[in-house]
């Protein structure tokens, strides 16, 4: 087996727990989703999928073809908690595929709002190698599939917001203490003027669970991948700056302190923990641990949990249904036997 | 349907969502929605439709005479509904119609991105030889451009094109 990229610590680990870039893509002879009929897209999948798994490139057999109609709910659930596939994907329609490469970095998606989402997603903080893989991937593919493009408006996707490079790039991050120090909604509204954007990780709305974030670029026309992407680094080393000052800052205090090790006496000895509560653990102790605070625990097991504790996720690693109950009790299992 | 959250609106943006272990959809008029955090976000799972509806201006009356895009056919009215383009003849049928859109979501209306093909030529057999990120050709169309904005005295415009003219030099000169 190999490690994921969710199981372990990448560049700028302290803030930035991984980083994606996704292009849409649609073949030039098919109607987009919208207009396309179940006939039309199940010959896009076979095209895309021979296209994929077929060629002579090093990683063809390293994918697995995954239908969305023969897999039930919790493993679907459980794509979403491990980012590979968009919620959209999973939410019913049909012939919708998935190509997943075996340490599950790079995952295709067949007929979602286009065509092909190709995504490819790294540990930590690295761009550059995540587009270059995703790059080279969509060349490999035009060749045998050609993608509508026009001169004027580059890639051609379903949605206009998409138009242009179809690229979205992203960077998932960790701010605790820039959301404790209430800077977030000011660095938010800064951040749409210079075409980026950033939500919460969990959890709903603009105040998300655990500090976690996820910055990327807005548009995609008229502006080329590299100016995209340095924009998108050039304001995420800012903020990893401006996070770890405010980190310096706050744990040095005994209030913060105070909450960072009950946090872990929680996930050191709690019997029964929900997914929330154990998100916010999480990010106390992972903020601890890059101020010092917190010994004995690395960052890639605080990553690997983060996503192992999602309820779905949880119980595919058991095996069966749950009642909410019985996940809280295996969930602090878990945690308690990794945090050993 | 109306708006989870205030219930007194026309929900229009739908948000899927996973939320503890389970797939949950949200509706949401525009208002809430934006207060929420959605509103100028296009993810997936936000259904831009209203949005775009807004955007492009409310269809006019359908007429039966309406004009279908030839390979898929739809209607411009179906597009500013849904906020979704039928296939990619559809950016040629309804260009001018779509451009004041495409040109408020992103403030621009020319690629300059990765190309595969060089324009213009239709990628036949010798569309191998063709295929290459080739950014001389986005250089290229660029000083074209630059040298349109200056005829026609788009200064500010110009000056921008000027910026990214540098950009890539320079990153040309830094890859050699």
């Amino acid at each position: 087996m190999f490690t994921k990229w969710y199981e372990k610590n990448g560049k700028d680990g302290e803030v930035v727990i991984s980083t994606r870039v996704r292009f849409a893509r649609n073949l030039e002879d098919y109607p987009f989703p919208i207009r396309a009929s179940a006939n039309i897209k199940k010959e896009i999948a076979e095209k895309v999928k021979d296209a994929v798994l077929n060629n002579n490139s090093v990683i063809a057999t390293r994918f697995s073809c995954i239908n969305m109609d023969n897999i039930d709910t919790g493993k679907k659930v459980s794509l979403v908690e491990r980012h590979l596939v968009s919620p959209e994907f999973i939410s019913g329609n049909e012939e919708r595929t998935l190509l997943l490469l075996d340490d599950e970095s790079v995952s295709i998606m067949i007929n979602e709002e286009d065509h092909i989402r190709l995504q490819v997603m790294t540990e930590g903080f690295d761009l550059d190698k995540a587009y270059e893989l995703a790059s080279r991937i969509d060349t490999l593919l035009d060749e045998r599939l050609k993608f509508a493009f026009s001169d004027r408006l580059g890639y051609l996707t379903q949605c206009p917001t998409n138009l242009g490079t179809g690229m979205r790039a992203s960077v998932m991050l960790h701010l605790p203490a820039l959301r404790a120090t209430k800077a977030m909604r000011k660095i938010a509204e800064n951040l749409t003027k210079l075409g980026l954007t950033i939500r919460g990780a969990y959890g709903e709305g603009t105040d998300p669970v655990a500090g976690m974030y996820q910055l990327s670029n807005q548009i995609s026309l008229g502006i080329s991948e590299k100016t995209a992407i340095d924009n998108l680094k050039n304001i995420t080393k800012q903020l990893i700056a401006q996070e770890l000052k405010a980190r310096n800052a706050i744990c040095s205090q005994t209030v913060i302190q105070d909450r960072v090790y009950r946090s872990e006496g929680t996930l050191r000895y709690a019997r029964l923990i929900s997914c929330d509560e154990a998100l916010k653990c999480l990010s106390d102790i992972r903020m601890g641990i890059t101020s010092g605070l917190v010994k004995n625990i690395s960052l890639d097991t605080i990553n690997r949990l983060i996503v192992e504790i999602q309820p779905a996720t949880l119980m595919q690693s058991i095996g069966k249904n749950l009642e909410p109950s019985e996940r809280d009790e295996e969930r602090a299992n878990l945690i308690r036997e990794a945090v050993l | 349907m109306l708006c989870q959250s205030c219930k007194k609106n026309q929900a229009t943006t739908h948000i899927k969502n996973i939320v503890n272990g389970e797939l949950t959809e949200k509706h949401l008029c525009s208002e809430c929605a934006a207060k929420q955090g959605y509103s100028n976000v296009f993810e997936n799972m936000f259904d831009i439709g209203s949005f775009m509806s807004g955007f492009m201006g409310e269809p006019s009356f359908a007429l039966a005479t309406e004009k279908h895009c030839p390979n898929c056919g739809i209607t411009f009215s179906q597009i500013t509904k849904s906020g979704r383009v039928g296939c990619s003849k559809c950016y040629d049928i309804f260009y001018d119609r779509l451009l004041p859109s495409i040109k408020r979501i992103h403030g621009n209306t020319f690629h300059t991105g990765k190309r595969l093909r060089k324009p213009q030529l239709e990628s036949g057999e010798n569309s191998k030889s063709e295929v290459k990120t080739s950014s001389k050709s986005e250089l290229e169309l660029l000083s074209d451009e630059l040298q349109k904005a200056i005829k026609s005295q788009e200064f500010e415009k110009a000056a921008q094109l000027r910026d990214k003219i540098n950009a890539l030099k320079a990153e040309q000169g830094g890859n050699q």
